[in-house]
C-alpha cells in the first residue's frame, strides 16, 4: 500500500504482548493518518465513561502518509489518548525524530495498552520490541531521562519521555522529546504515566513504501531547500513565532493577569527583539528548514527553549516580565513534562482567585521565585500543588463562588495566549475546537483583526474559523506535518497535495482532503458527545468574563468594549449551520451519513438521539 | 506632524529599528510610510494604527501609533 507501511503496533502492558497488526487501504483513505487514526482507534476501542487514568484508556501514536519523508516540516508524530483533563477526545502533535524512526520501523500508528506492574520503557528497533525496566530513569526530569537514553542509544534514536508531571499524573503532563519539543496539552503525558510508561525509543531502517520515492525524493530536497531560502529571505526564523506577542500587545490581545487586560507597558522587555538578542542556540524539528526554537539562558544558566505560548502565558499573563525570569519557569514545566500554556492559565487562575478573595494563598502575579516552588509542588502533587495539578476547570469547581466565571479555559482545556474579550471570530475558534480551548485549530484572530471588523459577528468569521480548522486542525493532523511554511511563508498548501499524491500515488485534491477533515471533526464531536451524553451547547461556550461588562479595557484600542451574549450564540449557530450540526453541536444524521459516519452515528444514538 | 512607528518580527531587521518616533511635513498614507521606512511593498504584511487594522491608502494623522507586522499563523 504505497503511502503507508499498512501495519500498527499494538503493545499490551498489562499482559507484555506485542502484535503487528495490519490495517486496510479502505481504512487508509478513510482517516489517512495521525489525528484521523488516532481517533478512529480511540472511537472503536474505548469503552465510554472509562476513567481516563484507568489502564483500561489507550495511549495511540500515529503518523501520516507524509510524515517523516524528507519535504517541508514533516517531523511531527500525533500522539492521543481520552484526555484526563477534559474527559472528551485529547490529542496533540509534536516534532520528533520518533516521526521518521516509527515509520522506518515499519510501522504507521503504535497503540499501548493496560498498565505495567512496575515503571518500564519500550525499546522498539523494527519488528523487535524490548519492555525494560526504567528504575534508573522513573522519578528523572525529562532532560535527564533523554540525557540517559541518549548514552544508551545515540542521539539519532526517536526518543518520547515525560517527566514527573506525567508519572505524578498532573493533568497536563505532556509528552516530550528532543529536550525542547511538547505534545499532548490535554494530559496525554498522564496518561503515560498511568501506564507506567517512562519513554520509548525507536530505531528502523526499513524503507518507507511510496508510489515514486525517486520523484518524491527529488521534490521533497528541492523544496526543503526552497522553504529555508524563503525562511531566510523573509527573517521568519530570527524571532520564530514570537513576534506575535509584539503584535498582540499593539491590538489588545495579549494575556495579562490571567486575561483581566489586554497589554502591558513592559511587555517589550520579554518580546522577540529580547529574545533574539539574548539567544544562546537554535534548534527545529527533523526535516525542518525554518527553525523555530531559540534558547536563552534562564535566570539559573540553564538553557530554556521559548516560543509565544510559552512567553505569553508564563510571562505576561503572571505580569512577570523578566525574560531569564521567564525561561526558568519554562524550563521547570519542560523538565517536569507540564503544559506550558495550562501551566501558565492555572497559576494565573491561582493568582487571580487570590486576588480576588476567593481563596486563600500567597502566590501574587509578579512573583517568579513562588511561581517556580508551585510548579514544583504541582509536578510533585505536594501540598497546594495537588490542587494546581487538576487544572484551572476542577479548582474553580472546588472554590467555588463564582470563580468558572473568570476560570479561563472551554471544556477542561486552558485557553492558549489570545485574550478574546473582544475578539468573537477568535472567541469561537477556542469555543469549538475539538480537544477544548487550542489556538492550533483555528488561529483566526489575525484575519479577524485585519480583514473583518472587529465589532462584527457575521457569518463570514464562523465560515473563516471552520476553513481553517479544516486546514490546520484537519490537514495538517491527519497527513502530519508543521503548518508555519504555509502562511509564514506563504507557502502554497497545494504542494502538500502534490507530496501526498506522489507518495500515495493517488489524485486527490485539496478538496477531498477538506471531506476528510470534516470527517475528522464530526467523529472529535461524536466522541464527547458519547462520553457526556446530556451533551448541550453551553460546552462549547467560552468563559463568561469575556462577557462581563465590568471587565471591558479602560483605555486603548477596545475601550469599554466587551463580547456580547446575544451575538455569539448567533455567531455559534452560524458555526453549527454551515458544519450541518444541530443547535446543540452536534453532527446531524443527514451530515454524519455525507460523511460516511452512518455506523458511528448509530453507536452515538445509543447516548443521545440525532437531529 | 509626528507618528510613532513600530516594526514587529522580522521586520525590525529591514526596517533597520524597532519603533521610532517619525517627523512628517505633510500627511502620507499608510503605503507611503513603508516606502519611507524602506519596507518591501510585495512582503505580505499587516498595518494597524492605533491598534486598529488600516488599508494601505488610509491617511496618516498626527499622534499615530502605526504598527507593522508580517502575517503569522499563531504561536
Amino acid at each position: 500500500m504505497n503511502g503507508w507501511t499498512g501495519n500498527f503496533l499494538r503493545i499490551n502492558l498489562s499482559t507484555k504482548s506485542v502484535k503487528k497488526e495490519s490495517f486496510t487501504e479502505k481504512f487508509a483513505k478513510t482517516w489517512i493518518g495521525g489525528r484521523g487514526f488516532a481517533l478512529k482507534i480511540l472511537w472503536d476501542e474505548l469503552k465510554p465513561e472509562i476513567d481516563a487514568l484507568d489502564p483500561e484508556n489507550k495511549l495511540v501514536i500515529a503518523l501520516g502518509p507524509i510524515a517523516g519523508i524528507p519535504a517541508p516540516n514533516t517531523g511531527k508524530t500525533v500522539v492521543a489518548a481520552k484526555s484526563p483533563l477534559t474527559g472528551g477526545y485529547g490529542d496533540g502533535n509534536l516534532g520528533t525524530r520518533v516521526t521518521v524512526e516509527l515509520r522506518k520501523a515499519g510501522y504507521d500508528a503504535m497503540i499501548i495498552e493496560g498498565k505495567a506492574d512496575s515503571p518500564i520503557y519500550l525499546n522498539i528497533v523494527n519488528d523487535k520490541v524490548e519492555i525494560l525496566p526504567a528504575n534508573e530513569i522513573w522519578g528523572k526530569g525529562t532532560y535527564d531521562t533523554m540525557d540517559w537514553l541518549y548514552k544508551k542509544y545515540g542521539k539519532a534514536a526517536g526518543i518520547l519521555t515525560i517527566g514527573q508531571g506525567g508519572e505524578n499524573k498532573v493533568l497536563y503532563a505532556v509528552i516530550r522529546s528532543m529536550e525542547g519539543r511538547s505534545g499532548g496539552r490535554p494530559g496525554i503525558g498522564a496518561v503515560m504515566g498511568s501506564k507506567n510508561l517512562k519513554a520509548i525509543v525507536v530505531k528502523g531502517t526499513k524503507d518507507i513504501p511510496m508510489a515514486d520515492p525517486a520523484g518524491m525524493k527529488e521534490l521533497g530536497a528541492g523544496d526543503l531547500k526552497k522553504v529555508g531560502e524563503i525562511d531566510k529571505k523573509t527573517g521568519w526564523s530570527i524571532q520564530g513565532t514570537t513576534g506575535v506577542l509584539s503584535w498582540c500587545n499593539e491590538v489588545a490581545a495579549l494575556p495579562v493577569r490571567n486575561m483581566r487586560k489586554t497589554s502591558h507597558p513592559d511587555a517589550w522587555k520579554i518580546d522577540g527583539e529580547r529574545l533574539n538578542n539574548a539567544r544562546v542556540a537554535t534548534y527545529g524539528c527533523p526535516n525542518c528548514t525554518m527553525r523555530c526554537g531559540i534558547t536563552i539562558h534562564d535566570h539559573e544558566g540553564r538553557e530554556s527553549e521559548l516560543d509565544y505560548e510559552n512567553i505569553g502565558m508564563l510571562g505576561s499573563n503572571l505580569e512577570i516580565f523578566d525574560l531569564p525570569q521567564v525561561g526558568s519557569l519554562n524550563y521547570l514545566c519542560d523538565d517536569y513534562g507540564l503544559d506550558t500554556i495550562s501551566a501558565g492559565g492555572v497559576l494565573g487562575f491561582y493568582a487571580d482567585a487570590i486576588d480576588r478573595g476567593s481563596v486563600e494563598g500567597d502566590f501574587k502575579f509578579g512573583d517568579a521565585e513562588r511561581a517556580k516552588e508551585l510548579l514544583r509542588m504541582t509536578a510533585y502533587r505536594e501540598g497546594v500543588g495537588d490542587f494546581l495539578a487538576g487544572g484551572t476547570m476542577r479548582m474553580a469547581q472546588k472554590i467555588g463562588r463564582n470563580s468558572m466565571d473568570y476560570a479561563m479555559h472551554v471544556k477542561g482545556l486552558e485557553i492558549s495566549a489570545y485574550n478574546c474579550k473582544f475578539i468573537p471570530g477568535m472567541a469561537l475558534a477556542f469555543a469549538t475546537s475539538p480537544i477544548g480551548a487550542h489556538h492550533k485549530e483555528s488561529w483566526v484572530i489575525m484575519f479577524e483583526i485585519t480583514q473583518t471588523s472587529r465589532e462584527s459577528y457575521g457569518r463570514e468569521k464562523a465560515q473563516k474559523v471552520i476553513e481553517l480548522q479544516r486546514i490546520r486542525g484537519g490537514i495538517f493532523e491527519f497527513i502530519v506535518a508543521c503548518r508555519f511554511p504555509w502562511i509564514e511563508l506563504g507557502w502554497d498548501l497545494q504542494h502538500y497535495a502534490d507530496y501526498f499524491n506522489k507518495i500515495t500515488g493517488m489524485k486527490w485534491t485539496l478538496d477531498d482532503f477538506f471531506k476528510v477533515s470534516d470527517r475528522i471533526y464530526a467523529l472529535m464531536k461524536f466522541f464527547w458527545v458519547r462520553e457526556f451524553p446530556n451533551w448541550d451547547r453551553t460546552r462549547d461556550y467560552p468563559p463568561k468574563v469575556w462577557f462581563d461588562p465590568s471587565n471591558a479595557d479602560k483605555e486603548g484600542p477596545i475601550a469599554g468594549k466587551i463580547l456580547e451574549w446575544d451575538k455569539f450564540e448567533e455567531l455559534l449557530d452560524s458555526f453549527y449551520e454551515i458544519r450541518g450540526w444541530d443547535k446543540r453541536g452536534i453532527p446531524t444524521k443527514k451530515t454524519a451519513l455525507r460523511l460516511g459516519l452512518a455506523k458511528e452515528a448509530a453507536k452515538v444514538e445509543k447516548y443521545t438521539k440525532l437531529d | 506632524m509626528k507618528i510613532k512607528v513600530k516594526m514587529i518580527g522580522p521586520l525590525i531587521y529591514e526596517a533597520g529599528f524597532s519603533e521610532k518616533e517619525l517627523e512628517l511635513e505633510k500627511s502620507i498614507t499608510a503605503s507611503q510610510l513603508l516606502s519611507l521606512v524602506k519596507i518591501q511593498e510585495r512582503r505580505p504584511k499587516i498595518i494597524t494604527r492605533n491598534g486598529k487594522a488600516i488599508a494601505l491608502d488610509e491617511e496618516l494623522e498626527d499622534g499615530d501609533r502605526i504598527a507593522i507586522s508580517p502575517i503569522y499563523s499563531g504561536g
